[in-house]
């Protein structure tokens, strides 16, 4: 085995020689590919060079000091994991190294006007016809699905057996008629996501992942997955086009003459309390990770960090007085404090609502009983539905 | 590295936690909530001569540790979870904190000495019935006369006064001075506390004899304050921690309409809100004890917002934890009041969270006009 200081310094020298600042993205990440440093996790049948996770970091290291893209994908490459772990000989053959040079676009498909908090109960079918699969169905939620060639798709394969058994998951192409995609228009007057129809298209049996009615197992790797490209990307922080991220209400307050006001004193300070309590939740996180102790506090940010976002936009209102009631360019201030108190909720209900939330907290941290599941033995085809 | 644990500080903390599982468990809780003196003298003996906690903030030339605020933090959230009867924060931290900060005469160093042993207990006579704990507010004026110094003043709320065999008593200026209770215009009147495992007094001195410590009174005191308001963190940190555990405990086996009530979710995600209460009260009150042992720049900040952050975590959690016990919470004989009364002082001991937090405002909009670093 290389020594951890002999890995450094051929990382180095490999970044010395193929990475410069600036240069074409695809033709370098082609050899990051090649050199084993896309994913040094993954065996070397697989683009990879089978490190350890410990020197696989000093790689990741490397690239990051370099400034250099690419590395430590078989941790935050959502759809090339998945792939890899449960996609066909085929399937891997021919979209693995596309996807680790970053030139295959890819969406989900999970969430269904009739499946938010409960994605088990998917409706959307897929019956298999010779070769394929076809599939008929409603997924919401989605985002860069005008773009994306592949979406990572979970459909119902059998309905007469309970609903986390008769799902199975799929790479379904996107580019087909029977495929269409219209923007969502959010509360807050964006379009970030997409409804997508499908209406029978089809998707060769070789993109199933894992066998069929396995789905949900797939999907829980996927999701794993995604919470750690998630906490990478600083999550929560849905940055407005041509918005400066967090107003600081400091100044606000200043500017609005309230800096005076105890009350209002009070709240941001609460509100600065809590940012900075959060942060420091994430460094002991990182800290007794280091340490190799368990923790579950890492598990809490996202509940903090909705309740930190709901705030900010509560203290802005505070802050501004009738301004509230106005929008748009001209008034700037009023627009911002209704952007954050309603872009909240990108927070509170997106990737698992809070209420979710919580049950996972109470039942998987504190070990509180799971409340009974009228659906949980019952055939999909006769658990009740809304409307 | 702040919130990595040392191997000492680990034992330490073993250690503690062992001794009040011998030493404080209910029954032990609720006697000496019941005795006059509201600790037993020879059990604060014994975890001085066992574990050294008395003498943690001590000099080792002076018989103690040399430790920082992180041990003490360790401590008190140790004896906080088990609501530990005895003077930790008063004599080991408050007294000895300013003590340690003040410049070493022949009384300073015999004082440190006993306390380090266990032997002694000593007492900072401070607030005035503001509730401040501010030396600013402080009115007490100290007299040179023929005889030597004396003081006179109204003390309240002063920690374990009664039994301590030494006052210090802060005088306008600030200037602190070493009282002895005995003495002639002296006057310790116990306070029917509301929280009986931690008791207080008022303490009124008339011309009463006294002996300048000299030093740095103010810097002292300040530095003391601070860490008594971290430790008091850390113990109302863990005594939050106690009251989730008790809430949980409870709420798994507690059947109602043939289910566990921790299964509803009503009760689930009042748990769930309380376990982000207590691990960020954790976080904030060790991030400002390292802060305070690293001698950080935010390290006042940091300590103004974990005083005021854990005081409310753990009043929310204790009040909380008698809700979720229903009928039984709300008996005496549940000890979830014990913690609420504890709790629910901690609201107003050593000034409140809105002063705290208005602290820790103060601090924020100091340093972000002193970098224009964005709050």
């Amino acid at each position: 085995m290389t020594s951890d200081a002999d890995l450094r310094s051929q990382v180095s020298g490999w970044l010395a020689e193929n990475w410069t600042p600036g240069l074409e993205r695809g033709a370098f990440l082609a050899r990051v590919v090649d050199a084993g440093y896309a994913v040094p996790r993954w065996p070397a049948d697989a683009f990879g060079l089978d490190l350890s996770d410990e020197q696989a970091q000093i790689v990741e290291a490397e690239f990051r000091k370099a400034g250099a893209p690419g590395s430590g994908q078989d941790r935050a490459n959502l759809w090339a994991n998945t792939l890899l772990t449960y996609g066909t000989p085929e399937l891997r053959a021919s979209l693995l190294r596309p996807l680790l040079e970053f030139r295959v676009r890819m969406c989900l498909l999970y969430s269904e006007p009739g499946a938010g908090s409960d994605l088990a109960g998917v409706r959307t079918s897929a019956v298999p016809d010779g070769e394929d699969y076809v599939v008929n169905g409603q997924k919401v939620w989605t985002s860069g699905a005008a773009e994306a060639e592949f979406g990572m798709l979970i459909a119902r394969t059998d309905w007469d057996v309970p609903k986390h058994r008769g799902i199975s998951f799929f790479f379904l192409p996107m580019d087909q008629p029977g495929v269409q995609v219209r923007p969502l228009r959010q509360m807050t007057g964006e379009s970030h996501f997409n409804e997508v129809f499908i209406t029978d298209a089809r998707v060769p049996a070789v993109n199933m992942l894992g066998a069929p009615g396995e789905g949900w197992k797939v999907l829980q790797t996927a999701l794993m997955y995604e919470r750690a490209v998630l906490a990478e990307a600083n999550q929560g922080a849905s940055i407005r086009s041509g918005h400066q991220g967090e107003v600081d209400v400091i100044d606000l307050a200043r500017r609005y003459g309230r800096l005076d006001d105890p009350v209002v004193r009070q709240d941001i300070a609460r509100l600065l309390t809590l940012r900075t309590v959060n942060r420091w939740n994430n460094q002991r996180g990182q800290a007794e990770r280091e340490q190799g102790s368990s923790t579950s506090v890492a598990s809490l940010g996202k509940l903090l960090m909705s309740t930190i976002v709901h705030e900010t936009g509560r203290v802005q209102t505070e802050i501004v007085g009738p301004e509230i009631m106005l929008e748009g360019e001209e008034n700037r201030d009023g627009d911002q404090a209704n952007f954050a108190a309603m872009n909240a909720y990108f927070t509170s209900i997106g990737g698992g609502t809070d209420q979710i939330q919580r049950n996972i907290i109470g039942e998987r941290l504190l070990g509180l009983p799971k409340e009974p599941e009228v659906d949980k033995n019952v055939p999909f085809r006769e658990v009740r539905r809304s409307g | 590295m702040t919130f990595a644990f040392s191997d000492e500080q680990q034992a330490l903390r073993k250690a503690v936690r062992a001794f009040a599982a011998d030493h404080s468990d209910e029954a032990a809780v609720r006697a000496l909530a019941e005795s006059d003196l509201g600790y037993d003298a020879a059990t604060w003996r014994l975890l001085a001569e066992q574990v050294g906690v008395a003498g943690l903030l001590i000099p080792e030339r002076h018989g103690g540790a040399g430790a920082g605020t992180v041990e003490l933090a360790v401590v008190a959230e140790e004896l906080g979870k088990q609501l530990f009867c005895g003077p930790f924060l008063s004599s080991a931290v408050l007294a000895t904190g300013l003590l340690a900060g003040l410049a070493e005469s022949a009384e300073v160093a015999d004082l440190l000495s006993g306390l380090a042993a266990g032997t002694r207990v000593v007492t900072v006579a401070l607030d005035e019935g503001a509730g401040t704990w501010d030396p600013a507010d402080v009115t007490s004026v100290a007299a040179d006369g023929p005889a030597g110094w004396t003081v006179s003043g109204s003390k309240r709320f002063v920690l374990d006064a009664v039994g301590a065999d030494t006052l210090l008593v802060v005088a306008s200026g600030p200037r602190v001075f070493a009282v002895d209770p005995a003495a002639p215009g002296v006057t310790v009147t116990p306070l029917h506390t509301l929280d009986a495992t931690r008791r207080q007094a008022d303490v009124r001195l008339t011309d009463a004899p006294a002996r300048p410590l000299d030093g740095d009174a103010a810097a002292a005191l300040r530095s003391a304050l601070d860490t008594a308001a971290v430790v008091l963190a850390a113990e109302q940190a863990g005594g939050a921690r106690a009251v989730l555990d008790m809430a949980v405990g409870y709420a798994r086996t507690r059947i109602q309409f043939g289910r566990a009530i921790g299964s509803f979710q009503a009760i689930k995600h009042m748990c769930a809100d309380l376990l982000v209460l207590v691990e960020s009260a954790y976080s904030a009150a060790y991030y400002a004890a390292w802060a305070q042992d690293g001698g950080a720049a935010d390290a006042h900040e940091a300590t103004c917002l974990a005083a005021a952050f854990c005081a409310d975590a753990f009043a929310k959690a204790a009040a909380d934890n008698v809700q979720i016990h229903g009928g039984i919470g709300f008996t005496w004989e549940h000890p979830a009041h014990l913690y609420l009364r504890r709790a629910r002082s901690g609201l107003a001991l050593l000034g409140s969270p809105e002063a705290d937090r208005e602290r820790y405002l103060r601090a924020v909009i100091e340093r972000s006009t002193l970098t224009g670093a964005r709050a």
